[in-house]
């Protein structure tokens, strides 16, 4: 029994980090094909568990929505769950229940994820439900005025009520002018209210299709029978038609540091950098993700020992890349312990960073970093779920679904000099966003 | 080449025939269902009473160690915190290394290793276990609080107070843990910064000589081990912990309630409140009626999308994005907590679901197929869980820890399966009080105390705060009358006497709707003249006027000619400074005390019409100015916030409105006031 919650701040870096995934040593066995439709499939076979994951990931996600709809994409993984022609409003849900399996979906601004997990003598339930998801998904118009108003609650209680929930809004909209990571999947409530009802049909029909999606099956599954009940249940849904809307913005520099504050209804300020850095994928992030643990994942970390331990002018330091599809950002922030000031913490933070810079780190403390990543991509690929989830992952941002296998390898083959080289290039003045977040009494 | 190709054919052709036949309306049959089987686990103990779990599970080559303490904390007094921290501290330095020594051996080879008050927590690559155990045991054996540590965390955690501060829940929980279990109770005690200046390194060190026995602690290991290697290593870090007696600490069980206890407590600027019905429940882990009770929570309330308060509450109204319920059972007092986060102006009617829903279920029997549909979610969740090797490991500390027949898990399932509608009905009426529970709402005050009064029986609403002392209701200094407040907001804006100078006054403001910006155009005159229009990219939209005794609304709906209520209405808005002439009116007026709006002292006056309609003004203590107002309206609940008074022509007028309606925000900015432009009387025609 805890008596005082300090869940809010570790809860924070949480919601911020999303999930951060790597690749697996132990070799994840899978094989994938493509339907005539155009909806690639990959199965992994894995008995010791009697359940099974059916999960289909759509490539939409907040990136391919209008300046004037933001939000849709979110929304419409609400609306996903109203029911299809098949199945009654409010019933989709029940299915999966009735049938001891549990359900979910989650969109981020490069894909919306939708999965259930059941006990494995309901795979064909499972199949039914996303293959009615995808042929012919209905939203009535009680469906949609209920879910505005839900999606509207949720966005007051994990941001706009959450103390520090506005740091992404806050951070994108400054880091971007043209691509739209500026801004972020809960969009703005006004455009939603705004939409009409038959701008959803048109978003499904452009993105809900076949061709736009991976289908995964993992766990207690026999390939061969699952094979044709994949065929039996998508087999005869229709390709998707018109072309997709697929943004390719390419962001400019930033061109200068820009430097702001906002007011929040917090009590302790908080002072975050977010640097400009390279998508996912590409060479210097597995230099930069490495870079971001170095500098404050664990209580012997750069910036963690030297302003929480040794100097004290820190409660918390946190620091990661965004895992994003097109380049993003790297953010690391920190909290002043009572009294201290905000300025001087960033000075500190700065401090440390350049340290990086100038200096190669010692092989022993490479050698740390090393053994860090090699255990979180280890105990991360346990769960069933969590492997579904990164096999449609590499499939639908990079094509190659067997990165679950190699990435790992990318991560090991980053030098000490690559991560003093990506700090030098990335962590740099002109290439940030400074963030005070100030306590709303401060403001006059 | 043919045997291929005649296969290839029949595979097309079973195929073809499977999708012609595909009945999309009905759901597939299920398969047989698959057999659940729960791993094996080991247990043995070590001649000093350490008992030890061993669950090897070989999928991952990881390792995992966990120590936990079967003890009953003590009371802290006035050092709340203390255990808390002691547990934290453990880690913070030993005889043989210090903490930055610590965290340095552990971050290296990639481990997790977290301490606190009932045990500690390790886990890495099993290729590195030994050196792990080696820091794990010397944390547990040789462990020193440093004092610059412990002040370090005591920083820390006021740091986190003053955070918390903000938070509705965590606010709501001291509230709600004050309340259900008493203040002077171990559960009910409040970490303040006032307590932690009582922590002393002497009272951590207490705590750890008392409490970290083995012979008061299970440890379970979980992974890539064998038991004999898990023996071994046990013998060899933990064979040299020594025994001792522990304290018992014994409490007696918190005071009932006759009847609900209604609490609110204030966050300043929240638009959401979260709102909790909570009480204790005498259930301990394993008993007789933990699975009937944990059937019924969960048709109540539990996890699934199914349950009746996340279908009520967020499916078919909207008041939330999730509202859920928990029954925990414990060893000494067990807590039954419903909660959800809902938008402020359903605050009340989200509680009113959440007893409707708790009283159905104590008085009417569930359906079969709710009750099948529950069962079904819990044996499938039990299913899932078993993926986990920790899982078996949990079960297995059960049974030692809470004496459980040995078959306990095996034959949940079964148990589950056989739970009736009458259990559930039971279960209900046991363990849920709607009627003697607390009902506590935290969130914007001043709009949700009175709405919060029909909880309790005697209209008894208290106020609390972050740390679970009662607010008092500031006496209002001296004895200051309403009418005395009204009088200083007229010399606070520039004097009756200038007030009574404007004739008439035309104001225009700008908003922004749904991303559109709108003009509202007013226009006033004495005594009771109104022209109001609202204008969209250079056409006005919408109109109101009134000539003094008609009134008409013009709307993209249609005209609307305004009678009754309506007109009332409209005839005591159409005042350029209705508090002018409150006393000739007839208006009544009263005062409610002292209030904080956005950080400053206010007077509370309610206002009521002679129309009966009843608003919230708010006037500044200190200025006397207007800060904000609440109205009850047909269409709701409506707050305006006002802010930035500037002169014109000698009277203040606020510059910035902010407006609240259920969902929506309104920031309102004045352009201009212009007054005594000698308006026509033609402007308030209505025709």
């Amino acid at each position: 029994m805890k008596k005082m919650k300090r869940s809010s701040l570790f809860l924070l870096a949480l919601v911020l980090s999303g999930s951060v995934m790597f690749a697996q040593q132990r070799q994840i066995e899978f094989t994938e094909y493509d339907l005539d439709n155009g909806l690639h499939v990959i199965l992994h076979e894995d008995h010791s568990t009697p359940i099974v994951s059916v999960s289909v990931m759509y490539h939409v996600g907040s990136k391919n929505e209008q300046p004037d709809r933001t939000g849709f994409a979110h929304f419409f993984e609400h609306l996903m769950f109203e029911g299809t022609e098949n199945i009654p409003r409010g019933e989709y849900s029940r299915y999966v229940e009735k049938s001891g399996g549990t359900l979910n979906a989650n969109t981020s601004a490069d894909r919306t994820y939708y999965y259930e997990i059941l006990p494995s003598n309901q795979l064909e339930m499972g199949l039914w439900l996303e293959s009615e998801r995808m042929l012919h998904a209905k939203v009535d118009s009680v469906g949609i005025a209920t879910q505005k108003q839900v999606v509207i609650e949720e966005k007051k209680q994990n941001y706009d009520n959450r103390p520090y929930g506005s740091i992404l809004i806050e951070v994108m909209k400054r880091a971007f002018k043209e691509h739209p990571y500026r801004w972020t999947t809960i969009g703005d409530p006004d455009h939603i209210r705004a939409a009409k009802d038959e701008e959803f049909q048109q978003f499904y029909d452009q993105f809900y299709v076949p061709d736009n999606a991976v289908l995964v099956i993992a766990g207690d599954i026999e390939p061969e029978k699952t094979r044709q009940l994949v065929q039996k249940y998508f087999g005869d849904i229709p390709a998707g038609e018109g072309e997709i809307y697929r943004p390719d913005v390419v962001e400019p520099p930033l061109g200068g540091e820009v430097r702001d504050t906002v007011y929040d209804n917090i009590q302790i300020p908080l002072v975050l950098h977010a640097y400009r850095t390279p998508a996912m994928g590409t060479e210097d992030y597995y230099a930069l993700e490495m870079l971001s643990t170095l500098l404050a994942d664990g209580q012997s970390s750069r910036l963690y020992k030297s302003l929480v331990d040794e100097q004290q002018i820190a409660m918390q330091v946190s620091s990661f890349p965004l895992p994003f599809r097109d380049p993003s950002v790297s953010i690391a922030f920190a909290l002043p312990n009572m009294g201290k000031d905000i300025e001087e913490l960033e000075q500190a933070m700065i401090t440390e960073i350049e340290k990086v810079k100038n200096n190669l780190i010692d092989e022993k403390e490479f050698q740390k970093l090393k053994n860090k990543f090699e255990n979180d991509i280890i105990s991360s690929k346990t769960r069933i779920a969590g492997i579904a989830n990164d096999l449609a992952r590499y499939y639908t941002y990079f094509g190659d679904t067997d990165m679950i296998n190699s990435e790992l390898d990318k991560y090991m083959s980053v030098t000490r000099e690559d991560i003093k080289r990506v700090a030098n290039k990335y962590y740099t003045k002109d290439n940030r966003v400074v963030l005070y977040y100030l306590p709303e009494s401060q403001k006059n | 080449m043919k045997r291929y190709f005649s296969i290839a054919v029949l595979f097309l052709l079973m195929v073809s025939t499977v999708s012609a036949q595909l009945d999309r309306t009905t759901p597939p049959e299920p398969g047989p269902a698959p057999e659940v089987k729960i791993g094996d686990y080991k247990t043995f103990t070590l001649s000093n009473g350490l008992t030890v779990i061993v669950v090897e599970n070989h999928k991952a080559p990881v390792v995992s160690y966990s120590l936990t303490l079967d003890v009953t904390l003590p009371r802290e007094d006035n050092a709340v915190g203390y255990v808390q921290v002691a547990g934290e501290l453990l880690r913070a330095g030993t005889t043989n290394r210090t903490k930055a020594e610590i965290d340095e051996a552990v971050d290296f080879i990639g481990a997790t290793l977290q301490t606190h008050s009932k045990g500690i927590y390790a886990r890495s690559l099993s290729k590195h276990n030994e050196l792990l155990l080696e820091i794990m045991s010397d944390v547990l054996l040789n462990p020193t609080f440093p004092q610059e540590e412990l002040d370090k965390l005591v920083t820390q955690y006021k740091t986190a107070i003053q955070a918390n501060k903000e938070e509705s829940r965590a606010i709501a929980e001291n509230v709600a843990g004050a309340l259900v279990y008493g203040k002077d109770d171990p559960y009910g005690e409040i970490v303040t910064e006032n307590t932690l200046d009582n922590v002393t390194v002497e009272l951590c060190k207490n705590y750890y000589t008392s409490y970290f026995r083995p012979n008061e602690a299970y440890l379970v290991i979980v992974g890539d081990i064998s038991v004999k290697d898990a023996k071994r290593q046990v013998r060899k870090y933990f064979g040299d912990w020594e025994e001792g007696s522990v304290p018992q600490n014994l409490f007696p069980y918190p005071a009932c309630y006759e009847q609900p206890q209604v609490a609110i407590a204030n966050k300043e600027g929240a638009n959401q409140s979260t709102v909790m019905v909570t009480h204790e429940a005498m259930l301990t882990p394993g008993h007789p009626d933990a699975i009937k009770a944990r059937v019924m929570n969960q048709i109540l309330g539990g996890g699934s999308f199914n349950a009746r308060l996340f279908q009520n509450l967020r499916e078919d109204k909207g008041f939330t994005y999730g509202a859920y319920s928990s029954l925990e059972s414990d060893e000494r007092v067990g807590r039954f907590t419903a909660a959800a986060e809902v938008r402020t102006s359903v605050t009340d009617s989200a509680l009113t679901e959440i007893l409707k829903e708790m009283e159905r279920i104590r008085s009417e029997p569930v359906s079969d197929e709710e009750l099948q549909l529950v069962k079904n979610v819990i044996s499938g969740e039990f299913g899932r869980s078993l993926e986990d090797p920790q899982t078996v490991a949990r079960f297995a500390l059960n049974i030692e820890r809470y004496g459980l027949p040995k078959d306990y898990y095996e034959t949940y399932l079964q148990k589950v399966e056989s739970v009736t509608k009458d259990d559930v009905r039971e279960a209900a009426l046991k363990y849920l009080k709607p009627g003697q529970a607390v009902i506590l709402a935290v969130g914007n005050v001043s709009a949700i105390e009175e709405k919060m009064k029909k909880f309790s029986p005697s209209q008894k609403v208290t106020q609390y705060d972050y740390y679970g002392n009662v607010v008092e209701k500031k006496a209002v200094s001296g004895d200051i009358k309403a009418s005395e407040v009204i009088e200083k907001y007229i010399d606070a804006i520039g004097g009756s006497e200038a007030l009574t100078e404007v004739d008439d006054l035309k104001m225009v403001m700008e908003m922004e709707v749904q991303g559109m910006a709108l003009q509202v155009n007013l226009f006033q005159k004495r005594p009771d003249k109104l022209y109001q229009e609202t204008v969209m990219n250079g056409n006005v939209v919408s109109k109101q006027v009134f000539d003094g005794e008609k009134g008409k609304m013009q709307s993209p709906m249609g005209d609307q000619v305004l009678e009754g209520e309506a007109l009332t209405q409209m005839k005591e808005s159409a005042k350029i400074f209705p508090e002018l002439t409150y006393v000739k009116d007839g208006v009544k007026l009263k005062m409610k005390g002292i209030e904080n709006v956005d950080g400053k002292e206010t007077y509370k006056i309610v206002v009521t019409k002679p129309s009966g309609t009843e608003s919230s003004v708010f006037y500044g203590v200190e200025d006397g100015l207007k800060y904000k107002e609440v109205a009850q309206t047909p269409q709701g609940t409506v707050s305006t916030t006002f802010a930035d008074y500037e002169d014109v022509e000698g009277i203040l007028f606020p510059m910035t409105m902010k407006q609240v309606m259920g969902p929506q925000n309104f920031d309102i900015q004045i352009q201009s006031v212009e007054l005594n432009t000698g308006i026509e009387d033609s402007r308030f025609e209505v025709n």
